[in-house]
């Protein structure tokens, strides 16, 4: 009788339970993939699409799913190489060649003596940092540019550079005292 | 008050023995007792009227905006004029400190760590110092709080303790919303006596300062504080104010007394909580040298165009105090101290504890430079590893744990740092002059905020570029589904059309009966549809009445007479620019001449390297296939 009791009542609680945990797998569904959110938040958002696929969230999605490798971020370089392997609790593989030194910050600058207006480089521009209507000039929207690269090619008269940007005294940091004392000795 | 003489005596007694006694004298935690070499600079009278060779004036003496230049290269200026003007927002607007003409308005180096170059105004003088009386146009004194900070913005008058912050931007809007103002005379760092020099010369100014701001923001209680250590300030200061509602208050000399944060809490006893600013909770802090700014921009409408510098140091035979212009060369300041050796070494921007040494000795003088030292580089001490004994927190003005602080900033662990309130660090140096180890302290401090600062921006950046490019997305998807649902209506319309026409055919014997059909469905059609329509209905007419297709004719071949026309010309354009472009090669001693025509050249050299690749791109693909 006992057994029976006790067969009767696990039997309920597994159902009770069963019950609760199919209602909030309906309930509290998330939305999208939490990996490739926080793999997104990882990597720098240039959107330059070195990595192959069309944009930095395409490619985290990628990662997300186990379909790409973790070193194709060019622009994020090691650092966001060995954190994205970690948030997958995967092996780090090395950068390609030109990817291990970082590259200081740069945005596009166009000649504006040489732009014909083409508006190519609008198209290409992954930000809407090109401002400009068909022939007429175009220009760069310094603070938008994220030094991502793909109006360079696009450009028919070849008037677009990358430059480095100046620091200002607002901009300008600090120098790290560790680094200094190493180097002196 | 017996027993704090009593405490006094009994530091004095104990001192000699534990220098640290000293910390029962006052209110906040830490500080530490530098040797002052302040009377370095009191031996020689205060100089004043020095007009130097060139003054250079940078657009940004303040935080927030730097000003916009409204004068010429070229241009005659006069003292107190208006040469460059706030921006919108926090600024502060730059007047000629004395009459001059304006020789460049370039990038020069400024009074900054960074040595970095921003643009200046370079004034030279003509020595005559021609003034414009009431620049400002003061004939009333301002009677609402609004009018008293326009006038203050407009007098380019900033924070000139140190910080620079813009004074217009620290008072309220209305009376009544302060309950402390507190004049700020501590003047902490060794060596500098700007202030106290200007506390012993011009003390009634000082208060008439002080009384403007009380009386229009209603501020019932006025205190000025003032270190012990200058008894001549003290006694000039109390017979200023004596039938005043305002008390000088004696503070300990202890360094960082003068910190904002420390000597409100000496003057009132009040710790002004991490994160606020002091007129959160109803307290302002002037600089005695800034009220003073504010007395002569109400009472004579003069903008700020000079300060008080000390010039001192242990590489000086001179040392001195001035009135100097704003503008004043470093170099040619020190130069007026005889030093005992040349100067071969970098200056320090402010006292010892919290000045930077400079990449470049020939900067101007500008609002926030209270002193210019040359003291001879010592033999640094190599840092050593930290032996955790605690005198950094010991010293430590703010409470905060600064070997905590070093451990994160050296591990480049911004967070941690962040989470142990980096921020509330004020960069007074005393943990790195207590250190045994000799470490930088303060330095790894402050790269770590600049760091931090720079991954904040970063953020921001990335945050930003990351919606731009979804919106983006969103725009691309947007409009290839508006195209999509247009093409898709046209597809259906020209099934419609079709289907139509097939029972047209059907119906085609009872000819009115088509007619009626085609009217009844006109409005239904869209302006195409009724176009292919009458087309049609031309066609058929025309089949119908051979004589009339001559005319129809005509004009086709007039217009395609006119296209042969413009491809003609078009192709003699392109002949022209050609031959120029040639003749230009050819002469390339013309070229050089004539710049314009260079740009041109390249733009057309471009384009035939666009043109020749776009070939080259088009055969590769045609091997390709």
């Amino acid at each position: 009788m006992s057994a029976l009791a006790g067969i009767l009542i696990f039997l309920g609680l597994s159902l009770a339970f069963g019950l609760l945990l199919g209602y909030a797998a309906v309930r509290f569904k998330v939305e999208g993939d939490p990996v490739a959110e926080l793999i997104d938040k990882k990597l720098p958002q240039t959107q330059c699409g070195q990595c192959g696929y069309p944009g930095c969230k395409p490619y985290a999605e990628a990662l997300a799913k186990g379909e790409a490798e973790v070193n194709l971020c060019i622009p994020g370089g090691e650092p966001t190489m060995l954190e994205i392997a970690e948030l997958l609790q995967v092996e780090p593989k090395p950068m390609q060649a030109e990817a291990t030194e970082p590259k200081p910050p740069m945005v596009a600058l166009i000649n504006e003596d040489l732009c014909i207006g083409c508006v190519l480089c609008i198209k290409a521009c992954p930000v809407d940092a090109i401002v400009g209507a068909t022939k007429m000039m175009h220009t760069v929207i310094k603070k938008e540019c994220t030094g991502c690269e793909l109006c360079i090619p696009v450009c028919p008269v070849d008037c677009i550079d990358m430059v480095f940007e100046q620091p200002t005294p607002q901009t300008w940091k600090w120098p790290d005292p560790k680094s200094a004392a190493e180097s002196a000795q | 008050m017996k027993t704090r003489g009593f405490l006094t005596q009994l530091v004095k007694t104990l001192s000699p023995l534990y220098p640290m006694a000293k910390r029962l004298l006052y209110r906040f935690h830490g500080g530490v007792f530098p040797k002052y070499n302040k009377e370095l600079s009191l031996r020689q009278p205060l100089r004043e009227g020095y007009i130097p060779k060139q003054l250079i004036l940078p657009l940004q003496q303040h935080m927030g905006l730097p000003a916009l230049p409204c004068v010429e290269l070229g241009e005659s200026v006069k003292k107190f004029q208006l040469i460059a003007q706030a921006a919108k927002g926090l600024s502060a607007p730059v007047h000629a400190p004395t009459s001059g003409k304006i020789i460049a308005i370039e990038p020069r180096v400024l009074p900054h760590a960074s040595g970095l170059a921003q643009p200046c105004i370079v004034i030279e003088p003509d020595g005559l110092d021609s003034a414009i009386t009431n620049v400002l146009a003061v004939n009333t004194p301002p009677q609402t709080p609004e009018a008293f900070k326009q006038l203050i913005l407009n007098a380019g008058i900033v924070g000139m303790g140190g910080a620079g912050f813009p004074t217009f931007a620290k008072l309220p809007n209305q009376p009544g919303l302060v309950e402390h103002l507190v004049i700020n005379g501590a003047e902490c760092e060794p060596f500098i006596t700007c202030d106290d020099m200007l506390m012993q010369t011009h003390p009634d100014e000082i208060i008439r300062g002080a009384q403007l701001v009380a009386q229009m923001f209603g501020i019932p209680h006025v205190v000025c504080a003032i270190e012990n250590n200058k008894p001549k300030a003290i006694e000039a200061m109390r017979q200023a104010c004596a039938d005043s509602q305002i008390t000088i208050t004696e503070v300990a000399t202890v360094y960082p007394m003068g910190g904002q944060k420390q000597l409100i809490q000496e003057v009132l006893g009040i710790e002004v909580p991490s994160g606020k600013h002091t007129i959160d909770i109803g307290i302002v802090m002037m600089n005695i040298a800034t009220l003073r700014a504010i007395a002569h921009a109400v009472d004579k409408g003069q903008p700020l165009v000079s300060r008080f510098v000390t010039v001192s140091g242990l590489g000086l035979e001179q040392p001195y105090n001035i009135n100097a212009l704003l503008g004043t060369p470093f170099d040619e300041l020190i130069a007026l101290a005889k030093p005992k050796q040349p100067i071969d070494y970098p200056l320090i921007m402010g006292g010892p504890m919290m000045g930077v040494k400079l990449a470049d000795n020939h900067v101007p003088v500008v609002k926030t430079s209270n002193c210019i030292l040359a003291n001879p580089p010592e033999p640094v001490q190599a840092p050593m590893a930290c032996i955790r004994c605690g005198e950094c927190a010991d010293a430590c003005p703010i409470n905060l744990q600064p070997q905590q602080l070093y451990w994160h900033a050296q591990a480049h662990e911004y967070e941690q740092a962040e989470k142990l309130n980096l921020f509330d660090c004020i960069e007074c140096g005393c943990c790195s002059f207590v250190c045994p180890s000799h470490i930088p302290l303060v330095q790894y401090y402050r790269h770590a905020k600049s760091e931090v600062r720079e991954i904040r921006a970063q953020a921001q950046l990335t945050e930003q570029a990351k919606q731009r490019h979804e919106a983006r997305q969103a725009r691309i998807e947007r409009d290839k589904q508006e195209r999509d649902a247009k093409l898709a209506a046209k597809k259906a319309a020209v099934k419609q059309q079709a289907a139509q026409d097939t029972q047209d055919k059907k119906t085609a014997q009872p000819a009115h009966q088509t007619a009626e059909s085609n009217r009844e469905d006109a409005p239904k059609l869209s302006a195409r549809e009724r176009a292919i329509q009458m087309a049609k209905a031309r066609q058929q007419a025309a089949k119908a009445s051979p004589e009339q297709t001559q005319p129809a004719e005509k004009p086709a071949a007039a217009s395609d007479d006119k296209r042969k026309a413009a491809m003609e010309a078009a192709k003699a354009r392109a002949a022209a620019k050609k031959a120029q472009a040639e003749l230009s090669t050819d002469q390339p001693k013309q070229e050089s001449e004539k710049p314009e025509l260079s740009v041109e050249d390249k733009r057309k050299a471009a384009m035939e390297a666009a043109k020749a690749r776009a070939a080259a791109k088009k055969a590769q693909q045609e091997t390709a296939k």
